[in-house]
C-alpha cells in the first residue's frame, strides 16, 4: 500500500481513536477483549476465565490482558492468589472504549482499523 | 412477618406471602424448566413493584442474553441498568466467592451503592467445578451464601438438575441443606405431553404449601396454576392416574 493511501487512512480517522488503535488496540485479540469488556463492564475475572468467555487461548489472552492493563484500559489486581482483570473505571477510558466499539460497527471504520492493526503487526 | 414477594402470584401463595428477608432460596430444575426466568422475574418485580434494586450474578450467560430473554417478557433490563436499579455481573464462582470474603469487595460496594435488596445467582452449579470434595464444596457455598446475607440481600440461586425427568442418580443433595428455601421445578410427562411442575420442598422459619403445582411460562413470565389432582408420582416425572375420582387438573385459580 502506498504512503499516500496510508496517510489518507490516518487522516480520515478520529485522532483519539487513531491513537487508541495505534497505542492500545494493536492486535485483533485486544480488539475482542475491548469489545468483551464494553459488553460486560462489571466483569472482574481471571485471564483463564476471560479467555473461556472470549473463546480464546488462555496464555495468549493473559499476555494481551497484561498489555491492556499496562496501557491503562484495564485494571489488574490481586484477589487472594488470583490475578484478576476489570475495565478501568476512569470515565475518559470508558468513553474511549465506547466510542471505539460503536465506531467499529461501521464497515469503513473497521476496514481502516484492520489495516492499522495489520500494519502494526509487521 | 415481613416477606419478600417474588411477585409470582401462585408462588407467593405457596410461600405464604413470599420469601423471608435475607434468606437464600435454591431453585433447582432440569435445563429449560424456567429457573432463570423465575429468578429474573423475582429481580424484575422487586425493582418495578417494590423499588428494591437487584443484582444478577451470572457464571454462564452473557448480560446480552439476559437483556434479550428479559425483553421477550416485556422486561427492559437495559433501562433498569441505566437507571442504576439493576446490575448484571458476569463473573466466575471463584472470583465472586473471594470477592465477597474481602472487606470492601466489588459485590459489597455495588450492593451498598445501589441499595440492592435482591440477588439472583445463576447458577450455583458452577461452584461444583471448584472442588470434588463435597465437604469442601459445601463450606465454600456456605460462606458464599452467608456473604450475600451479610449484605442484606435476599438471594435466589439456581441449580441445574442433571435429570430431565424423575430423580437424578449420584446427585449431591448436600447443598440443599445450606439454603433456607428449596424450590424444585420438574418436567412431568402426562397424556403424551410434557408439563412443568413446581414444589416448595422446604422453607426454614415458615410454613408453606406442600402442593405440587403446574406452572407455565407465558409472555409475561411464570404463572403458577392449581395443584395436580387425581395423579400420583408427579415428581417421578411419569405420574399415574389415581383411581376413578380423577379431578380435572390444571384448572387456573
Amino acid at each position: 500500500m502506498d504512503q499516500d493511501l496510508v496517510g489518507r487512512l490516518m487522516a480520515e480517522m478520529d485522532p483519539d481513536l487513531l491513537e487508541f488503535l495505534q497505542t492500545k488496540v494493536n492486535s485483533f485479540l485486544k480488539w475482542d477483549l475491548i469489545r468483551f469488556f464494553y459488553e460486560n463492564p462489571h466483569t472482574t475475572d481471571t485471564a483463564e476465565n476471560i479467555a473461556r468467555y472470549a473463546g480464546r487461548n488462555p496464555e495468549t489472552t493473559r499476555a494481551e490482558l497484561e498489555e491492556l492493563a499496562a496501557a491503562g484500559v484495564l485494571v489488574e489486581s490481586r484477589l487472594g492468589e488470583m490475578t484478576v482483570y476489570s475495565l478501568s473505571s476512569d470515565p475518559e477510558v470508558r468513553d474511549l472504549v465506547r466510542r471505539f466499539v460503536e465506531a467499529s460497527d461501521d464497515r469503513q471504520f473497521r476496514v481502516k482499523a484492520i489495516y492499522h492493526i495489520i500494519r502494526g503487526m509487521r | 412477618m415481613e416477606r419478600v414477594k417474588t411477585g409470582i402470584a401462585g408462588l407467593d401463595q405457596m410461600l405464604h406471602g413470599g420469601l423471608l428477608p435475607e434468606t437464600a432460596t435454591l431453585v433447582e430444575g432440569a435445563p429449560g424448566t424456567g429457573k432463570t426466568t423465575l429468578g429474573m422475574q423475582f429481580i424484575y418485580n422487586g425493582i418495578v413493584r417494590w423499588d428494591e434494586p437487584g443484582i444478577i450474578l451470572t457464571f454462564e450467560q452473557f448480560p446480552s442474553q439476559y437483556y434479550r430473554d428479559a425483553a421477550s417478557f416485556g422486561w427492559d433490563f437495559r433501562r433498569l441498568e441505566e437507571e442504576g436499579k439493576l446490575r448484571i455481573i458476569m463473573t466466575s464462582p471463584e472470583v465472586s466467592r473471594l470477592d465477597l470474603e474481602q472487606v470492601g469487595g466489588q459485590i459489597e460496594r455495588w450492593a451498598r451503592e445501589m441499595g440492592a435488596k435482591r440477588i439472583l445467582v445463576d447458577s450455583l452449579s458452577h461452584f461444583e467445578r471448584l472442588s470434588e470434595d463435597p465437604v469442601e464444596l459445601r463450606q465454600m457455598v456456605y460462606g458464599f451464601i452467608n456473604g450475600l446475607k451479610r449484605e442484606g440481600l435476599t438471594a435466589v440461586l439456581t441449580r441445574e438438575s442433571p435429570a430431565l425427568l424423575g430423580e437424578a442418580e449420584s446427585y449431591d443433595e448436600g447443598l440443599a441443606f445450606l439454603v433456607d428455601t428449596y424450590i424444585l421445578l420438574r418436567y412431568v410427562e402426562m397424556d403424551s405431553a410434557i408439563h412443568k411442575a413446581l414444589l416448595v420442598l422446604k422453607m426454614r422459619g415458615s410454613d408453606h404449601d406442600k402442593d405440587i403445582r403446574q406452572f407455565t411460562i407465558t409472555d409475561h413470565g411464570i404463572v403458577v396454576q392449581s395443584r395436580f389432582e387425581g395423579r400420583e408420582g408427579i415428581m417421578s416425572g411419569s405420574p399415574r392416574r389415581m383411581a376413578a375420582s380423577f379431578v380435572e387438573a390444571f384448572i387456573r385459580r
